[in-house]
Formats: structure tokens, C-alpha cells, sequence
């Protein structure tokens, strides 16, 4: 058998064994190891097994993950989603469709020291959604507004996703960082232009809410203080070299701890459910690196990703129509399966096809994880969408059809499209921070 | 069996209390070290104490992680299927597993003698590395251990043919 034709073979079984809803970390690390052990000899694979899965385990770098999910763990469980919550809430709850706007701003606040989009999602649905129902918000603009904003705490800094491309294509996190402000931003305004028309055309969809005095707003402003610090210290720390990305996470997340313990907002249960919560995420995480690992080495035995890269450039296409391609995989790809893991087993693959064509790989990484952002609301397997789902049975009196979730996400979906077209005419907004960086 | 099932249960509450215990320690010690740079007094050799934490965060969370369905999985045909083909599916892919991390841990108990014998050390503190990935071995063979508990329960529940 031909090295490209196992590569072939091996994709062809990983697709099907996910089909068995076996882990997919599990999955690529069982395929890799099998494919490997075939190409070169089972001893090799053996060897590749141990040394991989430790060495991604007691990888300094990876040290990043559970540091930045601890804190932003510490960050849900002191109520620090409830401070940035009602400083949206004050300024922007008495326009139409204001309670909207201020979750989808919330979202991106949280972002800042959170960066998962599913934890973003539920920390926001369960401060948002009573009050969007308290203002007979209609079911789809708020459940919408909180599984769309979610989504923002993927690009925002810190994020898990770009950690995990830093790494797999060895391009600097703290850059990737940097480059991710822009398009959270970007994408922020984007939501609330979409809340906005939605409420134009439909005037029930989001009722105006209670209008509070300046003073009242300022107040809450300084609920912004300690998240706005902690984001500066880290990302600031990062952008002027005085910290590593595990360090930035580190003293963020000892920040975060220190200043729920001195306002008395974190019980000892917290930060043991904090503790807690993080292991099992971080374990999840690294596992689907380690088993991304393996597939890799596997995948480069089949050498695969040249063959792809040296066909792509050869075939003479403009550029601009492989990345439309590729983002297409990548849409269709978080459709299906979970951004992380999605992004995970394909930037073997493509990256080097992208480096091929002449991309920046920066730029690159902010588009796919747009891209992947939009995997994360939409059917069948829009995690967000379900995690809202399941909160709003919560915290809600009655429960909100998935149909009506997924309606809701219509617009945001619509204006993510935008974000990324604007992104792809503008790579400016992506590199600009980055460049500035290393001047 | 129960009392296995007891052991087992014991064990991985112990090694999540541990990995807890890490996850803090790193934590602290980075920052510790961050600010002991200001005053020129880093904490020597800090990198390597948060690369062995960070394998005791990890695999003292798989048994952990693994009980409690956190591995992200690809539900769109098994969700569709009736149960009783859902739990075959189960023993099938939670056999899978086993196998595969009978085989990891069998090979990282390898590797820690390859160590031993090579006597490899941490390149600052001068640290046995085997110990590490002895830890790292014992972890995975509780957490196969884990997996062989889920199956004897999908195996229970095929024979009695109730709902999860």
C-alpha cells in the first residue's frame, strides 16, 4: 500500500469510528498509533504511544491551558459574569433590544478572562436569560444573543483554540493573542448591529428595559475595574514580553483568586468546584492534543499534508479560492463535530497548504477560529446552542425549543459571515497589534 | 466486585484531590517565581516543577474525567439510535478504549524503565525523571481500570435492559 493510500485508509476509519461517538481524542490517538505502527513497524508505534502522550502531558507550554480555564473558573464562580452583566445591563437596558446588546457585550467582558466559548455561553445564559424574560424578550433573540456572544470568548484573549494553534503550527500564542482583541471587537459591534435590526424589524422581539441615572451607571462601571485590570495585566503582560503565556496565565488566575478573596466573593466550595471543573476541562483538552499528536506523526509518515500542499499549489487556483475552500471545510467541519477537536486533527493538514500559498499564519488562525466560531451555533451539533438549551431549562419557567435556539442564532450567524468577509478584505484589523508587537 | 468497584472509586477521588493540589501548587509557584524575577530571585529550576505538576494535573484527572463523559464525542448517529444498539455501541468503543490504554499504560511502565536505566534526570534540579512517568503509569492503569468499571455497568445495563 502506498503511503498516501494508508493516509487515505486511516482518515477514512477515523471518520467512521467517530461516527461510534467514541472520544475523538481517543480516536485519533488509536488510529494514529495503528496507521504508524503499519507504516513503520508496531515497535515504533509503541514507542511513538508512550513518548507522545508524555511529552504532551509535561509539555511547559501546554501549562497555558489549565492555568487560563482555572481562571476563568475562578472568574464564573466569584460572579464576576454578574458585575459585567449589569454594567452592560445599566448603559444599554433602556434601548429596544438593550438587554441583548449588553449579554452580547457581557460576553465578550467575560471573554477576557475566560477562554472557552461553551463556559462564556453558560455563565452568560444563567445571568442573562431571567432578565431578558423579566422584559418579555421574545425566546429566540435572547437564547440567540447568549449562544452567539458565547462564541466571542473563542477569539477574545485568552483563548483555548488559540493556544492549541500556537502550539500545533509553533507560531507565537502571545501574537495570536494580540491579533484576537480586533476581531473580538469587531465581532461584538457586528452582534449588536444584528440585535438591532432584528429588534427593527420584529419591535417585540426585545421590549426596552429599565433606564438607570449616570450615577447609577458609573457605579456599575467599576464592576468593569477588576476584569479590565486582570485583562491588562495578562494580554499586556504578554504584548510587552514581561510575562510567558503561562505566566500571564498564572498571575491572572492568582489576580482573579486574590481579588474574590479580599471582596469576599469566592467560597472555599468555589474554589473547589473551580479546582474541580478545571481538571476535568484541561484533562479533556490535552488529551485531544495528545491524540492529535499521534494522528500527526502518523499523518506525516503518509505524507499527506505536502501531497495535499504541492497538488494545491499546483493547480494553479487563485489563492483567494483555496482559503474559501478550506474556510467551507472548516464551516462545514464545526457543523459537525467540536470546534476544538475539529481544529485540532485539520491544521495538520491544511496548515501547511495555507503556508504553501503564501499566508500569514496569524491571520490564518484568527479566520479559522471565526470560523469555527460559527460551527459552535449551528445544527446539528452546535454545542453552544445545546449548553443554552439545557440552562434556559433551568433557569426559565418553561423550556425554549432547540428550533427556536437555532432561530435565534440566524442573525449572529449572519453577521459572523460579515466579520469574516471583513476580515478576509481587511487583514489589517488582524495584524496590526501583532506587527506593532514586534516593532 | 463491589469492593473493586469501592477501590476504585477511592482511588480516583484520591488522585483528583491530588491533581487539584498540583493545579494550586502550579499556579503558585509561577507566580512566586514571576515575582522573585522582579526582585532577582527567581525560584531555580521553577519550569521543571510545572512540567511534572502539570503531568500529576492531568492524569491524576482521567480516571476523573472519563467517568464523568467529559471527552468530547461525535453524537449525531448514536442519538438516533435505540438504546439497546446505543449501549452495544458503548461496549464496544468503551472496549476500544480499554485496550488501547492497557496498551499506554503497559508501554509508559516500559518507558519508566528505560529511564531508570538510562538515568535520566531533569536538566536543572537534577530530578529522576522515571518517577514522573512512573506516576504517569500507575494514573493510566487506574484509569483502565475506570474504563473496565464502565464496562461491567454497560454490561449490567444490557442485561437488565433498563435506561440509563
Amino acid at each position: 500500500m502506498s503511503p498516501v493510500l494508508a493516509g487515505i485508509v486511516g482518515i477514512a476509519v477515523m471518520i467512521l469510528m467517530f461516527m461510534t461517538q467514541m472520544p475523538v481524542a481517543f480516536v485519533m490517538a488509536l488510529v494514529g498509533f495503528l496507521g504508524f505502527s503499519i507504516m513503520t513497524s508496531p515497535d515504533a508505534g509503541l514507542v511513538l504511544l508512550s513518548r507522545n502522550i508524555y511529552e504532551t502531558f509535561a509539555s511547559y507550554d501546554l501549562t497555558t491551558i489549565p492555568l487560563f480555564i482555572l481562571m476563568g473558573q475562578l472568574g464564573f464562580n466569584s460572579g464576576i459574569s454578574k458585575r459585567l452583566y449589569s454594567a452592560g445591563y445599566t448603559f444599554l437596558g433602556s434601548v429596544r433590544g438593550g438587554l441583548a446588546m449588553a449579554t452580547v457585550t457581557a460576553c465578550t467582558a467575560f471573554g477576557a478572562v475566560c477562554g472557552s466559548s461553551p463556559a462564556t455561553a453558560a455563565t452568560m445564559a444563567t445571568v442573562g436569560l431571567p432578565e431578558m424574560k423579566r422584559f418579555n424578550y421574545d425566546d429566540a433573540l435572547a437564547t440567540g444573543s447568549v449562544a452567539s456572544g458565547g462564541g466571542i470568548g473563542m477569539i477574545m484573549p485568552p483563548s483555548v483554540v488559540l493556544i492549541i494553534y500556537g502550539i500545533l503550527t509553533e507560531q507565537s500564542i502571545g501574537q495570536l493573542f494580540v491579533a484576537g482583541i480586533f476581531p473580538a471587537l469587531l465581532v461584538t459591534m457586528l452582534f449588536i448591529s444584528a440585535v438591532f435590526i432584528t429588534c427593527l424589524i420584529d419591535e417585540n422581539a426585545g421590549p426596552a428595559g429599565e433606564t438607570f441615572s449616570w450615577a447609577a451607571r458609573f457605579k456599575a462601571l467599576l464592576g468593569l475595574s477588576e476584569t479590565l485590570m486582570i485583562f491588562a495585566l495578562v494580554v499586556g503582560g504578554i504584548f510587552y514580553g514581561l510575562f510567558t503565556p503561562t505566566e500571564a496565565a498564572s498571575v491572572g488566575a492568582f489576580g482573579v483568586l486574590l481579588i474574590a478573596v479580599i471582596k469576599r466573593q469566592l467560597t472555599w466550595k468555589g474554589f473547589v468546584k473551580s479546582l474541580m471543573e478545571t481538571l476535568t476541562t484541561s484533562c479533556m483538552v490535552l488529551m485531544l492534543i495528545a491524540g492529535a499528536v499521534i494522528f500527526g506523526k502518523f499523518l506525516a509518515v503518509t505524507r499527506i499534508p505536502f501531497e495535499i500542499a504541492s497538488w494545491v499549489s499546483g493547480l494553479n487556483m487563485a489563492p483567494a479560492l483555496v482559503i474559501a475552500v478550506i474556510i467551507f471545510i472548516y464551516f462545514m467541519g464545526g457543523c459537525f463535530m467540536d470546534a476544538l477537536a475539529f481544529v485540532t486533527l485539520t491544521v495538520p493538514i491544511f496548515f501547511p497548504v495555507v503556508m504553501e500559498l503564501g499566508y500569514d499564519p496569524i491571520w490564518f488562525g484568527i479566520i479559522i477560529v471565526m470560523v469555527t466560531e460559527m460551527g459552535v451555533i449551528t445544527p446539528p451539533v452546535g454545542i453552544n446552542v445545546y449548553v443554552v438549551y439545557g440552562v434556559a431549562k433551568n433557569v426559565l419557567s418553561h423550556n425554549v425549543a432547540l428550533e427556536k435556539i437555532f432561530k435565534g442564532i440566524t442573525p449572529f450567524l449572519i453577521a459572523l459571515i460579515i466579520g469574516v468577509i471583513i476580515l478576509i478584505a481587511f487583514p489589517a484589523i488582524i495584524l496590526f497589534l501583532p506587527h506593532l508587537m514586534y516593532a | 466486585m463491589k469492593l473493586l468497584d469501592r477501590f476504585l472509586n477511592l482511588v480516583s477521588d484520591l488522585l483528583k484531590s491530588a491533581g487539584a493540589l498540583a493545579l494550586t501548587l502550579m499556579m503558585l509557584i509561577t507566580v512566586v517565581d514571576v515575582a522573585g524575577r522582579f526582585f532577582k530571585h527567581p525560584i531555580f529550576g521553577s519550569v521543571e516543577i510545572v512540567g511534572f505538576l502539570a503531568v500529576a494535573v492531568t492524569a491524576a484527572a482521567l480516571p476523573h474525567t472519563y467517568k464523568v463523559g467529559g471527552h468530547v464525542g461525535v453524537e449525531i448517529i448514536t442519538r438516533f439510535l435505540p438504546r439497546r444498539m446505543r449501549l452495544l455501541m458503548d461496549l464496544f468503543t468503551r472496549t476500544l478504549t480499554l485496550i488501547l490504554f492497557s496498551v499506554v499504560a503497559w508501554q509508559m511502565f516500559v518507558y519508566t524503565k528505560d529511564m531508570q536505566q538510562a538515568g535520566e534526570v531533569s536538566m536543572n534540579l537534577e530530578f529522576p525523571l522515571h518517577y514522573i512517568v512512573l506516576f504517569l503509569a500507575v494514573s493510566l492503569t487506574f484509569f483502565s481500570g475506570t474504563i473496565l468499571q464502565q464496562i461491567v455497568s454497560t454490561v449490567n445495563q444490557l442485561r437488565k435492559g433498563t435506561t440509563r
